[in-house]
């Protein structure tokens, strides 16, 4: 187990690495350039020049990404080119918002997903069965940005149940910070949870049916130890992967719902930096974003290998 | 003299009404497929001729008319500039059909011969793609396309093109894997050793032969770009402001939430028809593709499965004291396709003396490991027992409630199966499955049950038990794990072990080895077996008396020596035919002709007359009793032909 471990965490640091010089790289292409950008056309050539001197940007592309690098690995990921302010900084200050989302969001889509596949999957073609996967069929094709301004006009603009838009943070108010997140999780969850359902739906109808369940309830185990202790063990194994896969879409969907609720996250900031062509502060929410994403994937490799003694290596 | 198949009546004939269902749901099944290519139809349709039926200029505003209900002027209202939101939407269809189908044309047109290439070169080319594409794979498909606009600059040419360069990456990866999939048959090589170019190889032979699931996976491609691009345009990211689309028009209606709040249900709606439309074209193309048939029972077909009375057993004879379980009249049905309902066993009856191994033979599908099942209470749904009793230690096993049930399995009648390995939970130890009956019958703590379990396991041969405990599944031979499965059974002490097929998946020496195994442990526990085969040779080794099944029915049954020497059916003949044996020298081993009928086309009467050498025509007239321990009509005949 401790090998599986060292295995992924070094291939995680060589994805992040790789990640990083990719997004470096397709920076470097871009036909954009952010002095032109910054000074505007107009701007004197001996002023481009010193700009682009202060910026390191005259130098070597490989020499480029070594210093930022570099400079990434000590928490400095450079100056926005928009702001001015030191990217890290704004990295900060946003993280709280995007990782409150994707918490809520986590737990609301693994734990509904999981209910609802695991009460449909229990009883195949009942009630029940139908109406999850019907449920779940319209689910699927709602998008979820459009399910989040139907949920922001119900229930916080007719209903006023909940705020319409902004941010609290939970150090301010608890309660407030859970009300002003209460809809944006369950908008950017509802996708990930018919997803979840739908899979866990299947691979239970499978696990229900495979041989060891037949031979185990031959030995005389009651039903419901059946499903706690082995179904969910079994059904959890081909899972995880999904609700990885999910947990970043959910990353990537919250930048629509970070404008749709007005909750200052590191997808507006992404959103920001691309129309801004802030490419500094574009590379740093990247790096950051896809760190989550690949930590994600590496608690979802460990987890694996906690419960299935065949990928461990041997 | 022989009687073909086709002249015996099936079971259950086809009726008129029944033909009529199935073709409906046939219907049915393709209907929501018809219905998706209306829908992209109509949606093409509107893309292309939005100019000439919009009823306004989508662009034209006219601040008396802001926020204008429906009405027969302005079919779905208008926005907050006074826009015709009909007008709006249309046009939007057409920016939408019209992206979605530029950047998955374009995808198609990179990914595809990228993903033939990297998959008919394989090697060092493959591995590099692949760890390529895994890293871009790692950063969602909206992240990779913010990146990718903020290198090509905003505007509709570039999302669309930012929109490719994702698909093109996930088209590059199926196809190269359906490619490595088509790379090892033989057409290939056959291409390779007649010396065509790679470019025919891989456009020609190859590409013909991916591209169903190429078409599935494109068009559900459309609807998600639809979906990109609109999320993107929402954001600020797309399509360029000029342009009238959905997800422009949601992003406005959000000024104007508290006033006009139904200006999201439009756009909205339309996004919601076009990704499902294609969603459902992908899932149709797909199914027609797989020549997918659904085969879960209506819920029509188990009503009336359940509606079916439960016959009453025959009155059942007194048991004698000699016998242990008695099973009489066992019928049981699944529900079959249109309402008809399959008999999988027929008015089955024998008993299982004390002490005794009795063998269960028969071909595949003839019933036996649903008879053991029965015996455990586990006949799989839809099926059950719709007739009949078992009857064990004064009960009927198929009246009991599932809790009783539950005390009896695992602790007085035990089952051992073909696939010892599959019959173990993958990601639990064999150790903590073993002590499992223990502790649920025996009340055992974990620790004693556990010394128990190493015990057994020694007992059964187990080399290392103490260690193996703590192993996986998958980590024991199908030996030890046959083994391990026999120690589980005999763990609480069965009165009846019911073996079904426990040797046919092994080596022919480990195979004598499990079988003396189960012969000792047998005689030292003073169990009953039920020993489920197809192989008379371990029949002649193990058991004292014999079943022969056939097509859900008992056709014979005899002690050992008797039904080995001297059958009286035809069918056991014709198995003892069929089996090699080394004092005869023969050129070919005689097997028996035909195959047995699934269980929906089992003749009325005699069910092996199809296949009978010495059918009569009176054999298929009528079903024909189960006689003095055979169910032949010229089985004093055929007992006297010999061997």
């Amino acid at each position: 187990m401790t090998r599986l471990i060292a295995v992924r965490v070094l291939m995680s640091v060589v994805s992040l690495l790789l990640v990083s010089a990719f997004v470096f790289a397709l920076i470097q292409v871009s036909p954009v350039d952010p002095v032109v950008l910054a000074l505007g056309d107009g701007a004197p050539p001996e002023k481009v020049a010193a700009m682009r001197h202060a910026l390191g940007l005259d130098q070597p592309v490989i020499v480029q990404f070594v210093t930022w690098l570099g400079g990434v690995l000590q928490g400095d990921f450079g100056a926005s080119t928009f702001t001015n302010r030191p990217v890290v900084d704004e990295i900060v200050e946003k993280f709280p918002v995007t990782l409150s989302l994707l918490i809520g969001a986590t737990v609301i889509a693994t734990s509904a997903g999981l209910t609802l596949g695991f009460l449909a999957g229990l009883q195949p073609d009942s009630m029940v069965d139908r109406v999850v996967t019907s449920v779940v069929a319209i689910a699927l094709a709602i998008p979820s940005f459009w399910l989040a301004l139907i949920l922001a006009a119900i229930f916080a603009v007719q209903l006023g149940w909940l705020p319409v838009a902004g941010y609290v943070s939970f150090r301010e108010s608890p309660s407030l910070w859970a009300y002003s997140l209460v809809l944006p999780c369950i908008a950017v969850s509802t996708h990930a949870i018919a997803v979840i359902a739908r899979h866990a739906r299947g691979v239970v109808v499978d696990v229900m049916n495979s041989p060891f369940i037949e031979a185990i309830r031959a030995r005389g185990t009651p039903r419901s130890l059946i499903i706690h202790r082995y179904v969910l063990k079994n059904v959890l194994v081909p899972l995880l992967p999904v609700i990885g896969v999910q947990l970043a879409i959910i990353i990537a969907v919250s930048t629509v719902m970070e404008k749709v609720f007005v909750l200052p996250g590191l997808g507006s900031l992404m959103v920001n930096s691309v129309v801004s062509s802030d490419y500094p502060m574009l590379k740093g929410a990247i790096v950051v974003v896809a760190s989550i994403i690949i930590l994600i994937n590496l608690l979802v490799d460990i987890g694996l290998g906690l419960l299935d003694p065949r990928v461990r290596p041997q | 003299m022989s009687v073909t198949n086709e002249s015996t009546p099936p079971l259950t004939p086809p009726s008129a009404q029944r033909r009529e269902n199935r073709v409906r749901s046939q219907m049915w099944r393709q209907r929501a497929t018809v219905i998706a290519f209306a829908g992209i139809a109509a949606l093409v349709v509107i893309a292309i001729l939005a100019p000439w039926i919009v009823p306004y200029d989508p662009n034209f505003s006219s601040i008396m008319e802001r926020h204008q209900g429906i009405s027969l002027r302005h079919l779905m209202g208008t926005d907050g500039l006074g826009r015709d939101t009909f007008s709006r939407i249309l046009y939007g269809a057409r920016t939408a059909v019209w992206t979605s189908f530029e950047s998955v044309t374009l995808a198609l047109l990179v990914g595809v011969p990228c993903g033939l290439l990297v998959g008919y070169l394989g090697g060092w080319v493959d591995r590099i793609a692949m760890r390529a594409t895994d890293i871009l794979q790692s950063v969602p498909s909206l992240i990779f396309a913010f990146v990718l606009i903020a290198v090509l600059g905003r505007g509709t040419a570039q999302t669309a093109l930012a929109v490719a360069i994702v698909f093109s990456v996930i088209l590059m990866r199926i196809t190269r894997a359906l490619t490595l999939r088509e790379r090892e048959l033989l057409y290939v090589d056959a291409a390779r050793v007649a010396g065509l170019s790679r470019t025919h190889i891989l456009f020609r032979e190859i590409l013909p032969n991916v591209v169903g699931p190429l078409i599935v996976e494109a068009a559900i491609m459309l609807g998600t770009a639809i979906l990109i691009i609109t999320m993107l345009t929402f954001l600020g990211l797309g399509l360029d402001a000029s342009i009238v689309d959905w997800g422009g028009m949601l992003d406005e209606t959000r000024q104007y939430q508290a006033v006009y709040p139904y200006a999201v249900l439009p756009p909205g709606l339309a996004i919601i028809f076009a990704v499902l439309m294609f969603n459902f074209a992908g899932d149709g193309l797909r199914d027609a593709l797989a020549g997918k048939q659904r085969s879960t029972a209506s819920r029509k077909q188990l009503r009336a499965a359940r509606r079916a009375d439960r016959v009453a057993a025959s009155p059942a004879k007194a048991p004698k004291s000699s016998d242990l379980v008695t099973v009489e009249g066992l019928k049981i049905e699944f529900p079959g396709e249109d309402e008809a309902v399959l008999e999988i066993l027929s008015n089955v009856s024998f008993s299982i003396r004390r002490g005794e191994t009795l063998g269960l033979v028969g071909e595949s599908g003839s019933g036996k490991s649903m008879t053991a099942l029965a015996l455990l209470g586990l006949v799989p749904k839809p099926g059950r027992v719709t007739a009949g009793s078992i009857r064990f230690g004064g009960r009927d096993l198929t009246a009991i409630p599932e809790a009783d049930m539950n005390h009896i399995r695992g602790s007085e009648v035990s089952l051992i199966f073909q696939d010892s390995i599959g019959g173990f939970s993958p990601v639990h130890t064999i150790g903590q499955q073993l002590a499992e009956p223990l502790r649920i019958h025996h009340g055992l703590s974990e620790a004693d049950a556990m010394k128990r379990v190493i015990e057994l396991l020694d007992l059964v041969g187990v080399p290392n038990a103490a260690n193996r405990v703590k192993d996986y599944p998958h980590q024991f031979s199908g030996g030890m794990a046959q083994r391990a499965s026999i120690a589980m059974a005999l763990s609480c002490g069965p009165k009846v072990l019911v073996a079904d097929e426990p040797t046919t998946a092994l080596d022919v020496t480990i195979q004598a080895q499990v079988l003396d195994l189960l012969g000792d442990l047998q005689k030292r526990f003073n169990m009953s077996v039920l020993l489920i085969t197809h192989d008379l040779g371990v029949v002649a080794e193990t058991c004292d008396r014999v079943l022969v099944m056939y097509a859900g029915e008992i056709l014979e049954e005899g002690d050992v020596f008797q039904i080995l020497t001297q059958p009286r059916h035809p069918y056991t003949r014709a198995l003892l035919e069929a089996t090699p044996r080394n004092d005869i020298r023969m050129e070919r081993l005689p097997t028996i002709r035909g195959a047995m009928p699934a269980a929906w086309e089992w003749p009325v009467g005699c069910r092996f007359a199809p296949r009978c050498a010495y059918a009569l025509p009176a054999c298929t007239a009528a079903p024909v009793a189960f006689v003095n321990g055979v169910r032949c009509i010229r089985a004093d005949e055929i007992s006297r032909v010999g061997i």
